[in-house]
């Protein structure tokens, strides 16, 4: 059988291909190398000239604590926020795939927090952790524990971790379910047999044969909390406090829109396209073949 | 080593639907008993009770002389063969055989020397690092019996295991079924709806209709006295031909008008004859118990099936010949039942006449 598509004239491929790559070079190449090119330049304090200084911007990026620090504590939101997200949509993948009576309302409804907008989802869980009037905030500190994340560090860490993983449930949710749906009863039914009880079945069938799902949505979850979650982060706690939820996109749009650091903050933004060009061959690479049985 | 005993098991589903009518069976040591019946008819639903995978919804079951309606599959000592092999695709061979030995704690030498002995009986030995993926569909078969034998259970059940493979692995892999339940001695359950399979491999077999048994007995029990029209028509293959026999004070006679040259069970206004088609033969017309119509000719190599019509009767009559078939078609021929292999049923209850 023939696979591939063959076309007699040869302009029609050309132009079919067309809308998409100008959408690419219009949407991503243009303005990705104009970000590579201004990562080279230093623009005078009144943004009249510009000097051509090569990794200048580079070098002193990694010479700049903040920015390791930002780099830091990217990471542990990432991780920490992919690691939410993933758990607890497979948490409920398990228990929606088994419930019987009332199937689809429970799917629909754990599908929808998808429909909802980031920055919604933060001003959503930024009000219920508000200290004063917040529901979460307000039950903390009746609790005895002291809730304020306009002060604390580390408690406006955990609001944006929350918030973003919330968001990104629902999607992890619906691969999670379609995964578990996938694996043939017989399985898990050959496994009782063999004496596994439920929690070993889990541990021995069921996650490595959700691996690839998990692996692939280990992926699009970083690169959704890289990239994805300035909204987020923006509608609640805008880096603050302190910088403690300054992660490094949203470091790009303070140095460059609020402190006019241009040159520096396109150097950022570059760095952050290799890390998800990276993120992207290494799941190409991997997902299609290390995690497969 | 162990008996099942089977006690008015009944199952009824949540929604109403009553798919096991009650069985009554004592399952001997080292039996190999099949559950035969079309489609539908519970025999598979009656497999996962024993196994545990369906709960029990009345009625007593007993392994060895344990009551087992509420112990997990995992506790009941057993082991099941999959249609679909359900082997684990993400380990190899060898750890699909060990995962159940891992379980009950069985020292590493221990699972080693189990595995290798199972792979040496089935000869798989050299697929033991191998994936799932990487085998064919007989050694996935015989994996997947490997993985049953290696616990060395009470009992074996297998749920029609071989209609995944083709003709020729199929007839190949019963008779190894066969030996290998033999040279175990391990009580065997089987499903299948395959008649052939059914009578070749079982000890004893239930004919299953409708979450009823029809009959359970040895295969030629059942082949040369079916309790039912149901068995008659399922065991043995082409169907066992059924005619419809009317019997007032002049005597009896075939639809066709025509007398019979024999004696039906007395007391009956209507009675089935049933007759296989290896028990009929062409004759001459003066010996003739009937006379047919050719309506198809199936040669089969060996026999030939002759479908011959007869007047009054809607279905055709079958007929098998040794070698080619003597007739042509639309021909007329003449044909002689063998009187000592004859069937005779209740047209109302379907239950054998004596």
């Amino acid at each position: 059988m023939q696979k591939q598509v063959r076309f007699d004239n040869k302009v029609l491929p050309y132009l079919l291909v067309a809308p998409q790559v100008l959408i690419t070079i219009i949407f991503f190449i243009w303005p990705a190398s104009q970000s590579v090119y201004q990562s080279f330049l230093v623009e005078d304090p009144f943004g009249l000239s510009s000097e051509f200084v090569w990794f200048a911007n580079f070098e002193e990026l990694f010479a700049d604590s903040t920015y390791l620090d930002a780099f830091g504590r990217t990471l542990l939101f990432s991780f920490s926020t992919a690691f939410l997200a993933i758990s607890m949509a497979l948490f409920l993948a398990i228990m929606a795939d088994r419930v019987i009576r009332g199937e689809t309302l429970y799917k629909t409804f754990l599908i929808w927090p998808y429909a909802v907008a980031p920055a919604l989802a933060g001003v959503l869980w930024f009000l219920m952790f508000n200290p004063t009037i917040g529901v979460i905030g307000f039950g903390l500190n009746a609790l005895g524990y002291e809730w304020n994340h306009y002060l604390n560090g580390w408690q406006a860490m955990v609001l944006v971790i929350v918030a973003s993983a919330w968001k990104q449930i629902s999607y992890n949710f619906i691969f999670f379910l379609a995964g578990l749906q996938s694996i043939p009863k017989p399985l898990i039914e050959a496994a009782a047999i063999d004496g596994a009880g439920p929690a070993h079945r889990f541990k021995t069938i069921i996650f490595p044969l959700l691996s690839p799902t998990t692996f692939f949505l280990l992926v699009v979850n970083l690169v959704y909390a890289f990239f994805e979650t300035f909204p987020v982060i923006h509608a609640t706690t805008q880096g603050g406090p302190a910088k403690a939820t300054e992660i490094l996109v949203y470091k790009v749009f303070n140095d460059g829109f609020i402190g006019l650091d241009l040159g520096g903050s396109a150097a950022q933004s570059v760095i952050l396209m290799i890390i998800v060009s990276g993120l992207t061959v290494f799941q190409f690479k991997y997902v299609e073949k290390k995690v497969t049985y | 080593m162990s008996t099942v005993t089977l006690k008015d098991l009944k199952k009824t589903y949540a929604n109403g639907f009553q798919a096991i009518h009650g069985i009554d069976m004592e399952i001997r040591d080292g039996e190999f008993i099949v559950i035969v019946g079309p489609s539908g008819c519970g025999k598979s639903t009656l497999l996962r009770m024993i196994a545990g995978l369906e709960t029990i919804t009345d009625g007593e079951l007993m392994i060895d002389d344990r009551r087992v309606n509420q112990v997990e599959p995992g506790k009941r000592d057993i082991a099941m063969v999959f249609q679909n092999y359900a082997l684990y695709p993400h380990m190899s061979v060898y750890d699909n055989m060990a995962y159940g030995l891992k379980i009950r704690k069985k020292s590493t030498e221990e699972i080693a020397q189990q595995v290798n002995r199972a792979a040496d009986i089935l000869e798989i030995g050299a697929l033991l690092d191998r994936k799932p993926s990487q085998l064919s569909g007989g050694q996935r078969q015989r994996v997947a019996m490997g993985r049953a034998i290696v616990r060395d259970p009470k009992v074996f059940l297998f749920d029609e295991p071989l209609s995944n493979l083709d003709a020729k692995l199929r007839v190949q892999m019963r008779i190894e079924i066969r030996k290998l339940q033999r040279a175990l001695k391990t009580t065997a359950i089987y499903v299948t709806h395959d008649q052939v399979e059914a009578m070749t491999l079982a000890d004893r077999l239930i004919v299953m209709n409708g979450g009823l048994p029809e009959q359970i007995g040895s295969p030629m029990e059942l082949y040369d006295r079916p309790a039912t029209t149901f068995v008659a028509g399922f065991i043995g293959s082409p169907a066992m031909n059924f005619i419809p026999v009317r019997v007032d004070k002049k005597g009896a006679t075939f639809p066709s008008g025509q007398n019979l040259n024999f004696s039906v069970p007395s007391g009956h206004e209507n009675v089935l004859l049933g007759i296989r088609p290896e028990d009929i033969e062409i004759t001459t017309p003066d010996l003739a118990d009937l006379t047919l119509k050719v309506s198809v000719i199936e040669p089969l190599g060996a026999d030939s099936l002759i479908y011959g019509s007869c007047e009054g009767m809607k279905e055709d009559l079958v007929v098998r010949v040794r070698d080619k078939a003597t007739v042509q078609e639309e021909e007329t021929f003449s044909v002689r039942f063998n009187q000592q292999k004859l069937h005779y049923f209740d047209p109302t209850t379907n239950s054998r006449l004596p």
